[in-house]
């Protein structure tokens, strides 16, 4: 009996600790061997970190381009904004790309290319509401065979052998996973309004997949898909777990939508990266907010999980806490960026912490076992709107520490002040429209005024999907932000929406009307109306129009702020300022995303500007981090539009930077350490 | 040594350049009144129809698109020409099927997108000619 209880028990005693030990095996996939950047946030913890130091401030100036790759071909036209972060494992460089999304693999040594993969989607693609090349891709390997995972345009999960670039026969349906199907919801396969540019992302045998709508200023309904996100087996493209960040009847939170409002509301979704600690085997999920922007009128109460960070059991996919940013959103505070991970330690206590950038510019940093505040967030009471039908919430959470890294709302102090007459064309021009604090309520829009309100940071931020960077040796947590102010009034327009409000601003009355639509359905429209916020063609704000801070998440304090981005030239050539000795601005063209290293900080500027050469370009910058003193800077023909990443090969470090923008389409441009300093470090 | 063929072929190629480029075409800028008032009316309605879901119905942009008008636009488009611009909108937009708006519609979005812009109005159309709109400088502020 014995003997035969140790026959039966031995071999499932050993196929427990082998599965145990793949299963161990398999977590440690995901953490890059030396060298190299295997997952869309450099690691799972969202830090965009390498110890690196070939690259330092003694050779920055001098680095070498490596080679370039174009990526107008990978797709029928070619496409101008380039967002992706390359990934590249055992000397390959793999990336999306193109605007059909192609995925390619290039010699991470020279850029030539492997293999490229394409899907031609036909009108589901043309149809996606997140098109273009998207930002990234997830690699996967369980010791022998190596995948890359990767979402369409059209919401499809393709499974790649990342040796030949070939679809998987076994993962999904030929290689196919359909991500409209099982979402539990109908959606129409063609038109259905769900997708994503996100990479995947995978811990062990998980794949994890976000959802990602059409901006909703103006939703043509209250009606809507709903963004669940899914976790599927990453040999077979199975689903193992959804998870309704909008609780349908009996789940928890369910009761936080009045009137029903949760049957039919729709967005909710994960569109930006996620962040996994393996060893908690936690997944931590940035949730945007519900259907309408800025009218929340049709779905009263405080609407959880929107505006939310959610941590659920990743192999489960159950809640373990969430942590509700903004209560009933009505300023598209959607939380837009990976969280990051860090071990610190408060006041001689260790913590498992996770930092959140946000639009709003706030850190809001918790405990990532418990969902507590490492420091008080505490409920204020804020101002009500006036508009009709809107439900209010009477309080929002308030960062008490570290301090917002940017601009909240606006007051006259901030408007331009570089002359006074600049001043007052500003104070003249913002009289028209309503401005404060952050949370203040956007108004119904009247030609008399208010017009709308100046809300900043803007509907796209602060900060936005890049995120920031994590040094792990010091807790100092890197991150770009910019400052510009965005019009934010409410309409009633029954032609184009069945909410009761969305975004746009009253016309003159007295103006001719505008030009009629051509025939056929109302076509959608984002904000409307209104002049541009400039004065005399500068900007409403004051300088810093785009900063790099660093904060210290040990002691929640800022330790430097530096504005990244030479000042534009409108600016420094403009007559008005002729003679005044203005310091650099710093710039607000894009959504930059840092890079930390042993020493430095990188990032190119966004957006153009005349070089020290003459020519029309953007320089690619390393700041010391410990200081924010520059110490280098490169030049690149176009500015930086996906985050930068860095790897090491055959002894060198290299330094990728997808460029894009005005004139200049999608390039990977890779430079590499000057020779001289490969020769240094390896002797 | 250049060959004879090869020197006055080369004369063939540069007098077929210059005879393309119409006369008092050469240097112009967008302050100098490139575009109708008319045309720019007449291409309000295609962007309200094609561009406006992304770019906003205020050319201020949108979390899906950036703004077609204003500081960051300028700074990024100043120093490039017409052509540059009409060639970035010909090729790839709108994004789901640059083909369904026509050649004579996108060169009127752009004057509609000067007049939002406000580059002042002239008496002679934005020719739809790539190689006409090359010799326009788009110049953010007023030289």
């Amino acid at each position: 009996m014995l003997r035969r209880l140790r026959l039966v028990t031995l071999p499932l005693l050993s196929l427990v600790i082998a599965l145990a030990s793949m299963d161990a095996g398999l977590a440690r996939q995901a953490r890059p061997k030396d060298g190299e950047w295997t997952t869309y946030g450099g690691d799972l913890s969202s830090r965009r970190y390498r110890p690196f130091d070939q690259i330092n401030r003694e050779n920055f100036k001098d680095l070498e381009v490596a080679w370039r790759f174009r990526t107008d071909a990978l797709g029928p036209r070619p496409e101008f904004n380039f967002q992706s972060t390359p990934l590249m494992v055992n000397g390959v460089l793999y990336t999306t790309a193109g605007t059909r999304r192609a995925v390619v693999a290039l010699d991470a040594a020279t850029g030539e290319m492997l293999w490229m993969h394409r899907e031609d989607e036909g009108t589901r693609g043309a149809a996606a509401p997140r098109r273009l090349s998207g930002r990234g891709l997830a690699y996967w390997t369980d010791g022998r065979a190596e995948r890359i995972v990767y979402v369409t345009p059209g919401y499809q999960m393709i499974g790649l052998d990342a040796k030949t670039g070939r679809k998987v026969p076994g993962f999904g349906r030929n290689g196919v996973v359909d991500l409209k199907l099982e979402m539990d919801q109908p959606i129409d396969l063609e038109t259905g309004e769900v997708g994503l540019h996100a990479a995947p992302i995978i811990s062990g045998n998980t794949i994890v997949v976000g959802a990602a709508h059409l901006p909703g200023g103006v939703p043509k309904s209250r009606n809507h898909e709903k963004g669940y996100i899914r976790g599927y087996d990453a040999r077979t493209g199975k689903r193992l777990w959804i998870f309704h960040t909008l609780p349908q009847k009996g789940e928890f939170g369910n009761d936080t939508w009045l009137q029903d409002s949760w049957s039919y509301t729709g967005n909710v979704g994960v569109w930006a990266q996620m962040t996994i600690d393996e060893e908690l085997g936690m997944l931590y999920m940035p949730v945007e907010l519900p259907t309408g922007d800025y009218y929340g009128g049709h779905r009263p109460g405080n609407g959880l999980f929107g505006e939310s960070l959610v941590a659920i059991d990743l192999k489960t996919g159950q809640r373990k806490w969430h942590y509700q940013l903004v209560h009933h959103g009505i300023w598209d505070f959607d939380i837009p960026c990976a969280p990051i991970l860090a071990d610190i330690t408060v006041n001689g206590r260790t913590i498992k912490a996770i930092a959140q950038p946000t639009k709003q510019n706030w850190l809001y940093v918790f405990d990532r076992i418990t969902g507590q505040p490492v420091w008080p967030i505490e409920e204020r009471p804020v101002p009500r709107g006036d508009v009709p039908g809107e439900w209010y919430a009477a309080t929002q959470p308030f960062v008490t520490r570290p301090a917002p890294y940017d601009l909240q709302g606006v007051s006259i102090d901030d408007l331009i002040d570089f002359t006074p007459e600049l001043r007052a064309e500003a104070v003249a021009l913002v009289s028209r429209y309503r401005i404060g604090p952050l949370f203040t309520p956007p108004p119904v829009s009247t030609w008399e005024g208010p017009r709308g309100l100046i809300m900043v940071p803007s509907s796209t931020g602060g900060a936005n999907w890049p995120g920031g960077s994590l040094d792990p040796e010091t807790n100092i947590l890197y991150i770009y932000s910019f400052r510009q102010p965005s019009i934010i009034g409410l309409i009633n327009d029954p032609a184009r929406s069945d909410m009761n409000f969305i975004n746009g601003q009253a016309r003159d009355p007295s103006a001719p009307p505008p030009a009629p639509p051509a025939p056929g359905p109302a076509p959608a429209v984002a904000g409307g109306g209104g002049p541009a916020l400039t004065v005399q063609g500068l900007p409403l704000l004051k300088p810093p129009y785009g900063s790099i801070t660093a904060t210290d998440l040990n002691k929640g304090e800022i330790v430097w702020q530096v504005p990244h981005g030479e000042t534009p030239d409108a600016v420094r050539n403009h007559p008005a300022l002729k003679g005044l000795n203005i310091p650099r601005t710093g710039r607000a063209a894009g959504r930059i995303g840092t890079l930390v290293t042993r020493t430095l900080v990188i990032a190119g500027e966004p957006g153009f500007f005349t070089m020290p050469s003459g020519q029309r370009g953007a320089m690619l910058r390393a700041y010391d981090k410990a200081t924010g003193a520059e110490v280098g800077a490169v030049p690149m023909p176009a500015p930086q539009t996906g985050s930068p990443m860095t790897y090491m090969l055959n002894g060198r470090q290299y330094l990728a930077v997808p460029i894009s923008g005005a004139g200049h389409s999608g390039e990977l441009l890779v430079f590499r350490a000057p020779q001289a300093a490969a020769t240094t470090s390896s002797r | 040594m250049m060959t004879r063929p090869f020197f006055f072929g080369c004369i063939a190629v540069w007098m077929a350049v210059m005879c393309a480029i119409p006369r008092g075409q050469e240097a112009r800028s967008v302050w100098d009144g490139v575009y109708t008032a008319e045309q720019a009316k007449r291409g309000e309605a295609p962007y309200g129809q094609h561009c406006a879901a992304c770019h906003g119905g205020n050319l201020l942009g949108a979390e899906a698109a950036p703004a077609l008008t204003g500081f960051e636009f300028g700074g990024n488009w100043s120093g490039l020409t017409l052509g540059d611009l009409y060639e970035r909108i010909r090729t790839s937009m709108p994004s789901d099927d640059p083909g369904k708006v026509t050649a004579q519609q996108k060169v009127d979005i752009v004057a509609y997108m000067l007049r939002v812009g406000a580059f002042p109005a002239g008496m002679t159309e934005l020719p739809r000619d790539q190689q006409i709109l090359t010799t326009i400088q788009y110049l953010a502020t007023k030289p």
